[in-house]
């Protein structure tokens, strides 16, 4: 099984998909028990319109990833605070926008091809050491925002009023969340892909409330379920040449389904 | 009393809400230190102006000053120790042990970076200890009783070691022995400590000798200064369907 790190791109691929895990999965505790979780879903689509600017216009497509689901996550917060604007519907009209205006784009600029592809379900092959860079770079800064305001976050979720009459600043740390959320599903992207990040990001912790444990331990067991899924799925796809995300998620899938099994009263 | 800055000194108050004015010109200040109890009935407002006095809810009319500040010029939040009224109704699921709600009072207060100190551990613990929920610890709040809930929900309150305690019938669902340790608790609160009790309640009977005046609110306000005085506030509350009979029987079993 070891034989697979001999290959530059699958250790470019297990840096990543480590940091993704870890990236995915403590901030998936905040966006679930903060009820975020069609957030996600949105947001991943509007990277993918992001991704299709760059392949476009031939840029780093990361880079425009980032940008998009980052202007569609203040979009929606905006739209929240602005009008209460805050329903399902907002965010399906604006995921299906974001996807079909992708299509669009890339079909006119004659891209639609197999990088397209890669990226709705996510590619090994795909990792280049700019991305481990950029994900490093851009993950460490999320990580350590998410860690230094997890007192905060967890709080909000808990009780965003009381958190509020307690001098906690909720609306700018409302904001902070969603942009790091952006920001983490844009780096995920290559590996994990556009239609399948939000399920790594929200599974696994749904999986460790089945456990029924305070919160650090909560965060824990959703950080072991990430890291196993992505290093069991990324081992798949490797020996069977299956896209990552789809084998990364099925993992995450199947360990929820054990979650349920052991802890059933 | 007159002299000293009002915590919060509201100005002709109004809510409406759909063309529904919910209430109407309410105007009163509340001063350091004073127990002020508030009664009226069910949709009465009193949650609305609660909610008003903390900037969760807009005002249609009239202004809300805190420390002589407006709302979103007021900084000093921690000061505030809140117990909503639908406390007790979060999501069973939710990974949080009582000691983890518990501590979350001293989440606003803490500096960046640095976890709970000594003193937030003192300031958590005597919490629980005033609300015999010590032994719950490490339980999950989910599978605590509505009562116990409730209990962790004000201590979490009281560990933020408020200066102003605003209660939104925060003991429904108590059971009797607690509920009188716990007016007992607000009374010594207010006495030794000094702090500033705003109480919602419809058990007003019972706390009728600790607290300094009365609000009554039905879509307007009536503002009993003396309630120990209760012939009057009677027939005040009474115009306003309040049951202040209640309050009247109570004071002649002590
Ligand atoms: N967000 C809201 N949407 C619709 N109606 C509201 C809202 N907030 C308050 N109301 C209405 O305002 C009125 C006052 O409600 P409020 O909760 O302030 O009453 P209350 O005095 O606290 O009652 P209770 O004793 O039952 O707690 C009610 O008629 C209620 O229906
Ligand atoms: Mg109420």
């Amino acid at each position: 099984m070891l034989e697979m790190f001999e290959y530059d791109f699958m250790q470019r691929a297990f840096i990543a998909g480590i940091i993704i895990a870890i990236l995915a999965s403590i901030s998936g505790t905040f966006v679930v028990l903060r009820r975020y979780s069609l957030i996600g879903e949105t947001l991943s689509h509007s990277a993918l319109l992001g991704v299709a600017v760059g392949l476009v216009a031939e840029f780093n497509p990361l880079w425009s990833a980032v940008l998009f689901a980052l202007f569609a996550a203040w979009l929606i917060e905006y739209l929240r605070s602005a009008f209460s604007l805050y329903s399902d519907a907002v965010l399906a009209i604006l995921l299906s926008g974001s996807l079909a205006s992708a299509v669009i784009i890339v079909s006119l600029g004659g891209a639609f091809n197999n990088s397209l592809f890669s990226y709705l379900f996510g590619s090994i092959l795909a990792v280049s050491s700019d991305d481990i860079v950029v994900i490093a770079v851009f993950g460490a800064i999320s990580l350590f925002l998410l860690l230094l305001f997890s007192k905060e976050f967890y709080f909000i979720a808990y009780d965003e009023e009381v958190a509020k009459t307690s001098g906690i600043k909720v609306d700018f740390l409302n904001l902070l969340l969603v942009s790091i959320v952006a920001i983490i599903i844009a780096l995920s992207i290559r590996v994990v892909g556009s239609l399948l990040i939000s399920a790594l990001m929200i599974i696994p912790t749904i999986a460790a409330l089945q456990f029924r444990v305070g919160f650090l331990k909560t965060v824990l067991i959703s950080l072991c379920i990430a890291l196993l899924s992505v290093f069991s799925g990324m081992t798949l796809s490797f020996h069977f040449s299956l896209p990552s995300g789809a084998t990364i998620v099925l993992c995450v899938l199947f360990i929820f389904i054990l979650s349920l099994v052991i802890n059933r009263r | 009393m007159k002299f000293s800055v009002p915590i919060f000194d509201v100005k002709n108050l109004s809510f409406v809400l759909k063309e529904q004015t919910i209430l109407s010109n309410i105007s009163f200040e509340i001063f350091p230190s004073e127990y002020i109890a508030i009664i009226g009935p069910n949709g009465g407002g009193k949650t609305t102006l609660v909610r008003m006095l903390l900037g969760l809810e807009k005002p249609t009319n009239g202004e809300v000053k805190i420390y002589g500040k407006g709302l979103s010029h007021f900084n000093e939040w921690y000061k505030i120790g809140y117990v909503p009224q639908r406390a007790s109704l979060v999501d069973g699921s939710f990974p949080a042990t009582v000691l983890d709600i518990v501590n979350m009072g001293r989440t606003s207060q803490r500096r960046l970076f640095s976890t709970l100190s000594k003193s937030d551990r003192t300031f958590v613990h005597d919490a629980m200890q005033k609300m015999d929920i010590l032994d719950l610890a490490d339980k999950m709040v989910g599978t605590l009783s509505g009562g116990q809930r409730q209990r962790v929900m004000i201590a979490r309150a009281l560990a933020s070691n408020p200066k102003i305690l605003i209660l939104d019938e925060p003991n429904t669902g108590v059971d009797a022995a607690s509920q009188k340790n716990f007016y007992a608790l607000l009374r010594e609160l207010n006495k030794k400590d000094g702090i500033t009790i705003v109480f919602i309640t419809h058990d007003i009977g019972v706390i009728a000798d600790d607290i300094a005046r009365l609000f009554t609110i039905n879509q307007k306000a009536i503002i009993c200064n003396n309630p120990k005085q209760t012939l009057s506030c009677e027939e005040m509350s009474s115009l306003y369907g309040i049951d202040a009979h209640l309050l009247h029987n109570h004071r002649h079993e002590h």
